[in-house]
């Protein structure tokens, strides 16, 4: 039992840099309704611009993580403009497929300036508290608090800001809100940073805890924040927080209780039994407009 | 034809089965992340066949077929729910646990003093049918046309009968194809199953070519670029699909002249074509404006003969 709530707090922790990751990209996909692929490897760009700074000039954190939000906020703003703004309309396969090409533009581009397998990212903290008889790595809980604060924040910025009423009218109905004098446009390419700038923060802590970084990155992050969105619900903001937990919690004991080759099987097996039966997610009812949305045509 | 050139047609041609098979299901209208798990599948059903149950070749590969076609059909029910968005992540969840399944799987029997088999991440040796039977790369490059030949006309017989009609309706509006009294769920479980069926072929002949497979080339890499590869080409024709692969593997990859920074060179151009053109090259209206010049020429063709033949 002791095992199993030590795992399931190791989950919880791990996951909550899913959330951020599954946030971005409901963000993303509500205002959108298109997927963006190229989301893990324009974040991946961003903790290599943290990296770069650190090796070269030796920054401090501040300044790496500062470095890694900017790089990764220019880099979803370049997938922005060419795979969603330029591709026209009605055109969603085309968005995606062109949104894997930027991927691949990225991913080699950052292996071209930086060559080897893996370089190294300063970390965040290195100490361990324990709670009874329970054990919290450090880096694990400034994840949580950072994530925490970061999803409290954002929810103020959805429902308290003119702003993010706006984004909540596009990604309700792009048309109505469209007619009732907003422009779309802007408030795509703003989500659109505002994405990138929780994926930066996300890509930080993760970096920062794993204290290195690899080209696959990018793909890493894509496949997590994908998961977890879709245990979630898609376009769902509680939903993609839920679903991101529950992914470092079914990670988590899987790795403890069957072992490291099973952990992604399980997950996926998950998400496959998710799709089945339950393809709305955990918060199905909440956001039955949205998955019906995403179930047309892609 | 120098080894080298040999080398790229023969990928070229594997590489086109398994984007052919994502373009059947993007008639169909869905979009599959998955189709690498058919592919491996098959890959390593024929290569169990042929190099540790001592089959012959054709035996082995229609069994590798077969196989990809059970598993395409069994995948088929639970992903009948899924639509548009859901199905590409469903695909993609089925293909990664085939996938995760093979980095376990270990099956090996001592064959000649040495053990044959899959070893989990380690992969599976010695597939060498292909090696010891002393059929050289030309031929089994010609194999591999042969059966992209067969593949072809088979999807363009398709395309010329009720069935292409019923896909591609499917593909535009299901509901509204149901309202016409199209039957959904066999034709969807048809066309999966038509998709897995070709993946397999690929695959057998992937295994066999390479003699060696491991777990970790059938990633989702592979699956999302033959779905580009469909999208590049073009919707329009089961052309479209090659002439994406020829781009990427033929061009890019084998020439060299990017050498380093291939794909950045691929990934812009892909993008930028994909503004101009969303639905690739050869899409459907271009397909038919081909098709309607050809009709215009060919009859004047056949007049301007009968006409030199009219003194007679």
């Amino acid at each position: 039992m002791v095992d199993f709530i030590q795992n399931t707090l190791d989950g919880i922790f791990i996951g909550s840099s899913y959330a951020l990751l599954a946030i971005g990209f409901t963000l993303i996909f509500g205002v959108m309704r298109r997927l963006n692929l190229s989301y893990g490897p324009s974040i991946m760009l961003g903790v290599f611009a943290g990296t770069l700074l650190y090796i070269q000039l030796n920054a401090g954190l501040l300044v790496v993580g500062l470095a890694t939000v900017v790089g990764a906020v220019l880099a979803g703003l370049y997938v922005e403009r060419i795979c969603f703004w330029a591709v026209r309309r009605g055109a969603a396969l085309a968005s995606m497929v062109s949104s894997f090409a930027i991927w691949m533009q990225l991913e080699e581009a950052v292996t071209i300036v930086f060559p080897d397998r893996t370089y190294p990212f300063p970390p965040l903290a290195d100490f361990t508290l324990k709670l009874g008889p329970f054990w919290v790595r450090g880096e694990h809980l400034i994840m949580f608090i950072c994530a925490s604060l970061l999803t409290i924040l954002l929810h103020l910025l959805l429902y308290r800001t003119r702003f993010g009423l706006a984004i909540r009218a596009v990604s309700e109905n792009p048309t109505a809100a469209k007619f009732m004098g907003i422009n779309t446009g802007l408030v795509v390419m703003f989500a659109f940073a505002l994405a990138s700038v929780i994926g930066g923060v996300a890509g930080y802590l993760i970096a920062s805890t794993d204290q290195q970084v690899t080209p696959l990155f990018g793909l890493w992050a894509t496949f997590k924040g994908l998961i977890a969105m879709t245990l979630g619900g898609m376009g769902s903001i509680p939903g993609a927080i839920a679903g991101g937990l529950l992914l470092g919690v079914i990670e988590a004991q899987s790795v403890w209780y069957l072992g490291t080759e099973y952990r992604d099987l399980v997950a996926y097996a998950v998400l496959f039994a998710f799709l089945v039966f339950r393809p709305g997610g955990l918060f199905a009812q909440k956001s039955a407009m949205q998955s019906r949305l995403a179930a047309r045509r892609v | 034809m120098d080894d080298h050139l040999i080398q790229v047609f023969s990928n070229v041609g594997m590489i086109s089965f398994i984007a052919l098979s994502a373009y059947v299901l993007l008639l169909t209208g869905e979009i599959s992340f998955g189709q690498q798990a058919f592919f491996a599948i098959s890959a390593y059903a024929s290569g169990i066949a042929t190099a540790m149950w001592g089959w012959a070749f054709w035996p082995g590969l229609v069994w590798g077929a077969a196989v990809a076609g059970a598993a395409a059909f069994l995948l088929a029910w639970p992903t009948l729910r899924m639509r548009g968005l859901y199905f590409a992540i469903g695909t993609l969840a089925f293909a990664e646990m085939v996938r995760l399944i093979f980095e376990i799987f270990r099956y090996q029997v001592e064959i000649e003093g040495e053990l044959v088999g899959p070893d989990g991440s380690e992969g599976f040796r010695g597939i060498r049918y292909i090696f010891e039977s002393d059929i050289s790369a030309t031929q089994y490059m010609l194999i591999i046309y042969l059966l992209l030949s067969a593949v072809l006309a088979f999807l363009f017989a398709i395309e010329r009968t009720r069935l292409g009609a019923i896909f591609r309706m499917l593909g535009e509006d299901e509901l509204l194809a149901e309202m016409q009294g199209v039957n959904r769920t066999y034709y969807k479980v048809m066309a999966t199953v038509i998709a897995g069926v070709i993946a397999g072929i690929g695959g057998a002949l992937y295994a066999h070519m390479n003699t060696y497979i491991e777990p970790k080339i059938f990633n989702v890499m592979l699956g999302v670029h033959s779905l580009a590869y469909g999208l590049i080409g073009g919707l329009g024709t089961a052309f479209g699909p090659l002439i994406g692969v020829g781009l990427d593997i033929g061009l890019l990859e084998s020439t060299r002249i990017f050498t380093g920074y291939r794909m950045v060179v691929f990934g812009g151009l892909v993008a930028l074509l994909l503004i101009f053109r969303p639905r690739g090259l050869l899409d459907e209206a271009a397909v038919h404006a081909i098709k309607s010049l050809w009709r215009r020429f060919l009859p004047a063709a056949q007049t301007q003969r009968s006409n030199n033949r009219a003194p007679d």
